[in-house]
């Protein structure tokens, strides 16, 4: 949780510096219900995340210092700079990626679930996704396929009350987000998305029942963004007080305290794993900036298994006018467009 | 593979229809490797969209033969899921005009993982489903929409014209590790041909198929237009005029190559191709032809194709639109 | 004009017992109907008494506001929202201060709890809709609105159909101070370490308790004192329980633990308690539970618990029923006699 509001508050900061491109999404105030899902799981099962998706890279096991190279948008970044902050992805650690468009993460988890399931593997697959995306078709559809087949997928809502600038409350009929969870005839349960332990005990028996075989379970855990649904969002949908209200049940303050209270962490200790998280932070952002960027041809790699010649051409080209691969930070900074891979018409010789 | 190799598998071949082609494919894969299953609607027990996997469910049984609710988002997300995850799904989509309902799943996962994970998703997924007019299915179940998935980025498309390459194509789709498209025009289920019976039969996807030799003009033609076409090559060579037809085969990638050297001595170039002629699939055969052999084309290229309309209903108005080997005989003798 | 309050509780019965047990789920429109039945019920009396809700975030008492018979004075509560239990305690206190003549609840033993926190001796018809109900009765909601507008006008006197719900205070001295928690009908002590998802999942990790009352028909730590004791809700004092591994047990009950859920329990000791009388247990890692829910995180604490007599007054919903029939509250004369005779 720690390494997760570092590294998004960090983002934050590089976003606001002009370093980061694109959009940012900041996880920051629902630590919990990543922390506490991915704590719930084993290494090898999967995750398919959302467009807010650095909370569950960190809580999966991915390395900040390569999600903030792809943050920007190096080549050693997770997807070698083809993704950036919404596709961070790293399949074989189980990450099935975060997803720009909302509700895309049921139907891959569904269909890892599928795999799962029919290659008879002792693994689960989690769908994670907003309160927004229980509006989107698919989300349904991906719940309903994995009912029907009993398949051992987990979704976990994130309601964090807003799809984007709009309360939950405007766009969905039902208030309660897990009573969807009754309409495909599987268990629905809302939880503290506030709490660490909430989180993990009700993931952990959804876990336990898709292993069972007996299909998957639809987790809502209520819980808050502190930040703007990106970054740059003027927030006039909401006010101060609610932001501190929902700060005051802060996920990680809490747990900090509960630990002391139990005598299992000092405040000292506390204060040593902030400065460690923060320097790991630090030293990812240093890596990140000190990064290659990626050389141009290499947009053309990644598309296809087996590249077909449309794309082999512009790539040839292009390796040809960027000095044999090498990378070359003015290109990428350039306004101008590249030198013409072939692209316009004429007999090639 | 080489084309030595390819003549030499096919030599022992047996006749069949494209639905047995496409059928005996899925049979041979599905026994080759246990990673392969098929899954669409009422693929199982029901035998799947006009037949196509008729007792495979009996052969195979219902979890490699698997029927999913109506659902098309549904299971073309989970299949593209599985894909990602160590399976090799092939999706029926029972009519290509469904792909609407799934766009979502082709276009912004399917198609792009891969890609946006710098190469950290596999991506073995095949779709089957079936295109074009001729049985009076109206607009919503005669589509043609191979052109979109020929044209989208990390997609492959292949649209077989006979029952050889419906068998060879089909196979090659399952063990790319691509997403691939296999476009079968639902009026050539019946036709009959040769179809090579050795199991490692495939055809590579991007090889175009020179279906007749000939020096006057060049036919590129597609699915059902390719057996016209033939046809209408052998009554046109009764006045003289010698056709050559390809069947490209493969949309995307697609063998320009061939396509060009053949364009190269004849000179002349009719694309045929039952799809919505603005924008589309002749468009881009003929900008490729013309990149590469703008000074050999000695006249007009033709484009044979559907007007922009929909299927209509009524047979005269969808025989009106539909493209046929008539069309083709026109086209051709505009240019010769 | 008598007033009644209702309290909907949107987020009742959505817990992880709907994964590990059996609970059902009463969704929002059907939390809707029921309290749509309630104001319907309320038109039973002669002169209705009229109505206030509390509001919600759900469009609950929206809706039920919209469909309010006409002939009902029905309006909503202005509190300000948190989305959590302070809500249903804010519009108990507001209803206390308003000095309604009588409150329905629906919820469940949680809802009950936190209205009783706040509600002070106005009669509360509690009508289950949550998941772990000991409290609240399974009645009709127009059932339970007919009741409340016999006790509200006075129709039926309270004092003669409410009882004294017993309450179980718990205190606990932790290193870090003292931590204090009301239960209804049962105070648990848990060896789980964190409050997680709330419900009390495993028998195994039941250490004990204290009860308010004792019935096999209750559910969960009441049951399991049922199983060797009864205790109505308004009798004086309650059952302490320490439970042990059912292996080693003097001796094991079969009980409800939870929806869904019977299990074997394991009795090491089970006594009759006096109200007020004070009960200890060392809790040296574990949680204090209310009425089947963890809520008291504690390490190294001793808890000690008393049942208090002073919990809401309940309306036995079958009794004011009778005692309205009895008083003729239903049997209604024709407004200008019986025809007369043409003869």
């Amino acid at each position: 949780m720690l390494t997760i509001r570092a590294f998004d508050t960090e983002a934050g900061d590089r976003f606001a510096d002009g370093e980061i491109p694109g959009f940012v999404h900041l996880y920051i105030g629902e630590e919990a219900v990543g922390v506490g899902t991915c704590a719930a799981l084993e290494d090898d099962d999967y995750i398919a995340s959302t467009h807010r998706g650095h909370g569950h890279c960190i809580a999966k096991g991915l390395d900040p210092k390569y999600m903030m190279a792809e943050l920007y948008g190096r080549a050693e970044g997770y997807c070698n700079g083809k993704g950036g902050s919404m596709h961070i992805a790293d399949v074989d650690a189980g990450m099935l990626g975060a997803n720009g468009i909302v509700g895309a993460g049921p139907p891959m988890a569904t269909g890892a679930a599928l795999s799962i399931d029919y290659q008879d593997r002792d693994q689960v697959a989690v769908g994670f996704l907003g309160d927004g995306a229980v509006a989107q078709g698919q989300v349904h559809e991906a719940i309903n396929l994995a009912a029907t087949w009993d398949l051992p997928a987990i979704f976990v809502v994130e309601n964090n009350h807003y799809g984007e600038g709009t309360p939950v409350e405007k766009q969905h009929n039902v208030d309660n987000l897990s009573d969807t969870a009754q309409a495909h005839d599987i268990p629905g349960l809302t939880v503290d998305g506030m709490d660490i332990t909430a989180v993990a005990e009700a993931v952990g028996e959804a876990r336990a029942r898709a292993r069972a075989g007996d299909g998957p379970t639809l987790v809502e855990a209520e819980t808050y963004r502190y930040r703007g649904h990106y970054e740059g969002d003027e927030e006039p949908y909401r006010d101060d007080d609610e932001i501190e209200r929902w700060q005051d049940r802060d996920a990680i303050d809490s747990f900090k305290r509960r630990l002391i209270d139990r005598g299992e962490l000092t405040a000292e200790e506390f204060d040593d794993l902030e400065r460690e998280v923060e320097a790991e932070i630090e030293a990812a952002v240093e890596f990140a900036q000190n990064a290659d960027p990626p050389a141009p041809h290499e947009a053309y790699d990644d598309m296809f298994a087996e590249t077909p010649p449309e794309i082999e051409r512009f790539a040839t080209a292009a390796r040809t006018t960027t000095d044999g691969g090498e990378r070359i930070e003015e290109s990428r900074s350039s306004s101008e467009p590249r030198s013409d891979g072939g692209r316009s018409g004429g007999e090639r010789r | 593979m080489t084309a030595q190799a390819e003549r030499e598998l096919e030599t022992e071949t047996e006749t069949m229809t494209v639905r047995e082609a496409v059928r005996q494919a899925l049979r041979e894969e599905l026994e080759r490797d246990e990673d392969v299953y098929l899954m669409g609607e009422d693929v199982g027990l029901f035998g799947g969209v006009l037949e196509v996997t008729s007792g495979l469910y009996d052969e195979f049984g219902a979890e490699r033969v698997r029927d999913t609710p109506i659902s098309e988002a549904g299971f073309m997300g989970a299949a593209t899921g599985a894909a990602a995850t160590g399976t090799r799904p092939v999706v029926e989509l029972m009519f290509s005009d469904f792909a609407g309902v799934s766009m979502e799943q082709i276009m912004n996962q399917m198609a792009k993982m891969r890609y946006m994970f710098g190469g950290k998703a596999e991506m073995p997924v095949t779709v089957r489903t079936t295109e074009g007019g001729g049985m009076g299915a109206a607009s919503q179940h005669s589509g043609t929409i191979h052109t979109w998935i020929a044209h989208f980025p990390g997609l492959k498309a292949v649209a077989p014209g006979t029952a050889a390459s419906a068998k060879g194509l089909t196979k090659a789709a399952i063990r790319s590790n691509d997403p691939v498209f296999v476009f079968e025009n639902k009026m050539i289920y019946e036709q009959e041909g040769a179809v090579p019976t050795d199991e490692e039969f495939t055809i590579p996807l991007g090889e175009a198929a020179v279906e007749r030799e000939g020096e006057d003009v060049t036919v590129v033609a597609t699915q059902r237009l390719v057996g016209e076409s033939l046809q209408t090559a052998e009554s046109l060579a009764e006045t003289g005029v010698e056709a050559e037809v390809i069947d490209p085969r493969s949309l995307y990638p697609l063998d320009t190559e061939t396509i060009v050297e053949s364009v190269r001595k004849t000179g002349r170039l009719i694309v045929a191709d039952e799809s919505p002629l603005s924008y589309g699939t002749h468009a881009e055969i003929i900008a490729r032809v013309q990149e590469e052999a703008f000074f050999s084309l000695d006249a007009p290229i033709q484009r044979v194709g559907t007007p922009d309309t929909h299927m209509p209903f009524s047979t005269p108005l969808e025989q009106e639109v539909l493209p046929d080997g008539d069309d083709v005989r026109e086209a051709i003798e505009r240019v010769t | 004009m008598p007033r009644v309050g209702l309290v909907v509780n949107p987020a009742a019965g959505r817990d992880i017992r709907r994964l590990t047990g059996g609970a059902s789920v009463v969704d929002d429109y059907a939390k809707r109907r029921v309290a749509d039945c309630v104001l319907e019920g309320l038109t039973a009396v002669a002169d209705p008494p009229s109505v206030r809700l509390m509001p919600d975030r759900s469009g609950i008492a929206d809706h039920v506001l919209a469909e309010a018979p006409d002939e009902l004075e029905a309006e909503a509560l202005e509190i300000p929202l948190e989305r959590s239990a302070a809500d249903t305690r804010r519009a108990a206190a507001q209803f206390r201060e308003d000095g309604v003549d009588a409150v329905v609840v629906l919820g469940g033993d949680g809802t009950t709890r936190d209205v009783a926190v706040e509600i002070g001796s106005v009669p509360v018809v509690s009508v289950s809709t949550g998941t772990n109900n000991v409290v609240p009765s399974a009645v009709d909601g127009t059932v339970a609105g007919v009741a409340a507008a016999l006790v509200a006008t006075g129709t039926v006197p309270a004092a003669d159909v409410v009882e004294r719900h017993g309450r179980i205070e718990a205190r606990a001295e932790t290193p870090n101070g003292e931590k204090r928690l009301v239960a209804l009908a049962a105070a648990e002590v848990s060896s789980r370490s964190f409050i997680g998802s709330r419900a009390l999942l495993e028998p195994d990790d039941l250490v004990g308790g204290v009860v308010s009352r004792a019935h096999p028909g209750d559910i969960g730590l009441p049951a399991v004192a049922g199983a060797l004791e009864s205790v109505s809700p308004d009798d004086p004092g309650g059952v302490l329980l320490r439970l042990t591994d059912p292996e080693d047990a003097p001796r094991t009950a079969r009980a409800a633990l939870a929806p869904g859920v019977v299990a074997t329990v394991g009795i090491e000791s089970v006594e009759r308690i006096g109200p007020d009388d004070p009960v200890r247990f060392a809790v040296p890692d574990g949680v204090v539970g209310a009425d089947g829910e963890r809520e008291l995180e504690l390490t190294d604490a001793t808890v000690e618990f008393r049942v208090r007599a002073d919990g809401p007054r309940l309306v036995d919903v079958d009794a004011t029923l009778s005692a309205g029939s009895g008083a003729g509250a239903f049997a209604l004369e024709a407004a200008d006699g019986p025809p007369a005779s043409e003869d």
